[in-house]
């Protein structure tokens, strides 16, 4: 099953409620994500890419009956519960626009969160902690471990919500306009390091607006109208 | 093992959980304080009641029970009574000793003629007599320079307990403490006679009415006592109106004493006398009885009432005794006897009660309050939590954790804190109703001065928040400072108006259980809602939030 697609989109349909009437975002969008790839989505702003990316990420449903999200072939659970959980948990690595980052917590803590989910055992902890630690090192983060999400610049940020991503070796790493909010040279910074990771093997499916940005993944699509287009392949 | 990480720092990094703490704390504490002292004064006023009457009390109509003595013997014998007293209960009036001069005044007073020995035993009798020597040398220095309790010496004590001037050995009278005019009392609950009119010592004279058993009044008849002591009981009725002499001087002067019976139907001899056929033994009005520890005061009614039954059903066969008991007497509890007094005091813990539900639902919806509010502005972390795969039942704990472990931290400042102003009330009560010394006013003054100083100085680097915090402090310091000069101390339960000297300061122990387990409660549940509420959507809208 070679080209069975590692994430896959069916007719997904989604639909905000005002009140009486309801504005369909998605209108049956297909879509599949194999392994390997480096996919970017375009799309004018308010045709629903952040929407399709929670679909897929497990954090948002679909309208109900209308479309599935597969992983790995199998429909992904749509009632909150433990099969849920673990799919966001080890599956699918988020980062979002705004980072989202618990400000309470320091870098290291953020980032080892998704691993304390995981396992609650406690000697795994110090292995645990050397593999963030490790991870921030090579984000160039090493000297503010300890240090509050507040105290960070934005690029900063951005780079520890994709180690807090990563730290559960997730098999799809879905970014939400990660670069949207930096300025280019520390845009081009979060970039180097996703292509990096995509090197070394690491799915990723990217938001953007900028059609340089998109230039860096190995396929581009595009949301016209609630579905999606393939603008063009490299 | 996240979920307590978590709570741990959402509990270490802010300032939020301190403030959390303080009003757990304070609205616990509240509730205690209140709900302690209040139903202290509750019971003091209850127990007290019990305390002059005992746990039942047998009255007969005024012609009185004969055959007492042997009545009580039998009532003492009974496993339920731990002490049993006759007396005779009537009215009098009593010439006072003042003012200087052959005019007198007189007070009308209820008697009472009591068995000073065994109503010790029934009721606090002995340890309400007022006057007595200073226990040692401390107790004395305690005393006001000019009380007259430092100079006396313990034969007044014991004159009391037993009515008898010790040293003309005549039988004594004890006054109630507000029978005299003379008794001034003092703020600290201490009195002082007023123009020298020290009583024990000085000479009253009781009048009293006999009344036949036909209910006809015969000649009125009186006797000097010397005044050998004054009682307090904490009753002011009681205090205000009531005398005490042995009992066998009021059967003597009330004609219910043991006396001859003669026979009318028979011719009197020559001086007129008619034949003597026996004697009727002397009698009493009421009986006092105490129950044992364990033993209610209806179920010792009960058995009063049986017994005194049985035993006027004896004397009825007894062709023997010369008179024969009375079938209607009232055998009443201290509860029912005291009825007028004690239904106000229900009512007004009834109210209490009402009260206290109202203090705690309004400290449970601020607890309630806080912690959703703390929760709901967390809601976007919980959004992350849920989006990196954290369940719902970990949410929940970290919150619940979060809520309990302020609630219980609240909890317990706010017994401690409730202990320490409980247990140290009365000083407190004492430190607000005397001036402050001028060392805090001076304080108080200063620290206002210096607010003023920090105003001008950050009014004139036009910041503008420390400007409003530092006017806001100088206002409240101002006013404070203002308060302490003009305030010339107002006690709030001043014990020259009230019975009780002392504010209770007894921590009800069960109130304080309960508010602790409340204000946790609260605290977790206040934050359980919000952070389930959160949980339940999707992560997407917990995100959005903020
Ligand atoms: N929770 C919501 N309730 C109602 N409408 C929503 C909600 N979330 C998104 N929408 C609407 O759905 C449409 C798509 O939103 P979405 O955020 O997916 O767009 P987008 O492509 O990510 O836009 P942008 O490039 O500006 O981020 C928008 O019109 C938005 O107003
Ligand atoms: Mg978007």
């Amino acid at each position: 099953m070679a080209d069975q697609p590692l994430l896959q989109a069916c007719r997904v349909h989604k639909t905000y409620h005002f009140g009486a009437h309801g504005v369909e975002v998605l209108r049956g969008v297909d879509l599949a994500v194999h392994s390997g790839e480096w996919l970017a989505v375009l799309g004018s702003s308010g045709s629903g890419k952040s929407t399709l990316m929670h679909l897929l990420g497990g954090l948002d449903r679909p309208d109900a009956g209308k479309g599935e999200i597969r992983f790995r072939g199998d429909p992904i659970s749509l009632q909150p519960g433990a099969a849920l959980d673990a799919y966001r948990n080890r599956d699918i690595g988020f980062v979002f626009q705004f980072y989202h980052l618990l400000p309470e917590l320091s870098v290291l803590e953020n980032t080892l969160l998704p691993a304390f989910v995981r396992s609650a055992r406690k000697r795994d902890r110090a292995t645990l902690r050397r593999e963030a630690e490790a991870l921030l090192g090579a984000f160039g983060l090493d000297h503010r471990l300890s240090h509050r999400p507040s105290q960070l610049s934005g690029g900063e940020r951005q780079r520890v919500a994709i180690a807090r991503a990563l730290i559960n070796r997730p098999a799809v790493l879905l970014a939400d306009e990660p670069t949207g909010n930096l300025d280019a040279a520390t845009g081009a910074g979060i970039l180097d390091l996703l292509a990096e990771r995509h090197r070394q093997g690491l799915t990723v499916v990217m938001v953007t607006h900028d059609r340089e940005v998109a230039a860096r993944a190995t396929r581009q699509i595009r949301l016209v109208n609630g579905m999606s287009d393939v603008v063009e392949e490299s | 093992m996240y979920a307590s990480l978590v709570s741990n720092r959402y509990l270490t990094s802010r300032l939020i959980p301190v403030i959390a703490v303080a009003a757990v704390a304070l609205c616990v504490a509240l509730v205690i304080t209140v709900v302690s002292v209040m139903s202290g004064f509750l019971d003091m006023l209850k127990a007290s009641g019990r305390s002059i009457v005992g746990d039942v009390i047998v009255s007969s109509g005024i012609g009185g029970m004969p055959y007492s003595e042997e009545l009580l013997t039998e009532l003492r014998a009974l496993p339920e009574v731990a002490g049993a007293t006759p007396l005779i209960d009537t009215i009098g009036l009593l010439r006072m000793p003042y003012p200087a001069g052959p005019q007198k005044e007189t007070a009308h007073v209820q008697v009472w003629a009591i068995d000073p020995a065994s109503l010790s035993g029934v009721t606090d009798f002995a340890d309400d007599l007022y006057w007595r020597a200073p226990k040692d040398a401390a107790a004395a220095d305690a005393m006001a320079p000019d009380d007259p309790r430092r100079s006396l010496d313990p034969t007044i004590l014991e004159d009391g307990k037993r009515l008898v001037q010790s040293s003309t050995k005549t039988p004594g009278i004890a006054l109630g403490m507000h029978v005299s005019v003379g008794n001034a009392r003092q703020r600290d609950g201490s009195y002082l006679p007023r123009y020298g009119w020290f009583m024990p010592g000085l000479e009253v004279t009781l009048t009293v009415v006999p009344v036949s058993g036909k209910g006809k009044i015969a000649e009125p008849r009186e006797q000097i006592f010397p005044v050998v002591n004054e009682v307090q009981t904490g009753l002011f009725e009681v205090d205000r109106n009531r005398v005490y002499i042995p009992l066998a001087e009021g059967q003597r002067l009330l004609r219910l004493d043991e006396a001859p019976l003669y026979d009318l139907t028979a011719d009197p001899d020559a001086a007129g006398n008619y034949p003597v056929i026996g004697r009727t033994p002397a009698r009493v009005t009421k009986l006092l009885l105490r129950a044992k520890p364990g033993c209610s005061a209806d179920a010792l009614r009960d058995r009063v009432q049986a017994a005194y039954d049985a035993f006027a059903d004896r004397v009825e066969a007894d062709r023997m005794r010369t008179a024969s008991m009375p079938r209607f007497v009232q055998v009443l509890t201290w509860e029912q006897q005291l009825r007028d007094l004690i239904i106000p005091v229900e009512k007004e813990r009834e109210m209490m009660r009402v009260l206290f539900s109202l203090i705690y639902l309004v400290c449970a919806g601020l607890i309630l309050s806080i912690f959703w509010a703390i929760v709901v502005e967390k809601t976007r972390d919980i959004g992350i939590l849920r989006s990196v795969g954290a369940s719902r039942t970990g949410i929940l704990w970290i919150f619940l954790r979060y809520g309990l472990i302020i609630g219980t931290l609240g909890s317990a400042l706010g017994v401690l804190l409730a202990w320490v102003i409980v247990t140290n009330v009365n000083p407190i009560h004492e430190a607000i109703g005397s001036d402050a010394p001028l060392a805090i006013r001076i304080t108080a003054w200063s620290l206002a001065a210096a607010c003023a100083l920090g105003l001008c100085v950050t009014a004139l680097r036009r910041k503008f928040l420390p400007t409003l915090l530092w006017m806001l402090g100088t206002i409240v310091l101002s006013a404070a400072a203002l308060g302490l000069s003009l305030h010339h101390g107002t006690l709030i339960w001043d014990p020259s108006i009230y019975y009780f000297t002392l504010v209770p300061d007894k921590v009800d122990w069960w109130a304080a259980g309960t508010t602790a387990v409340g204000g946790v409660l609260f605290s977790v549940i206040g934050s359980a809602i919000p952070a389930a509420k959160a949980a339940d959507i999707d992560p997407v809208e917990a995100l959005r939030y903020g």
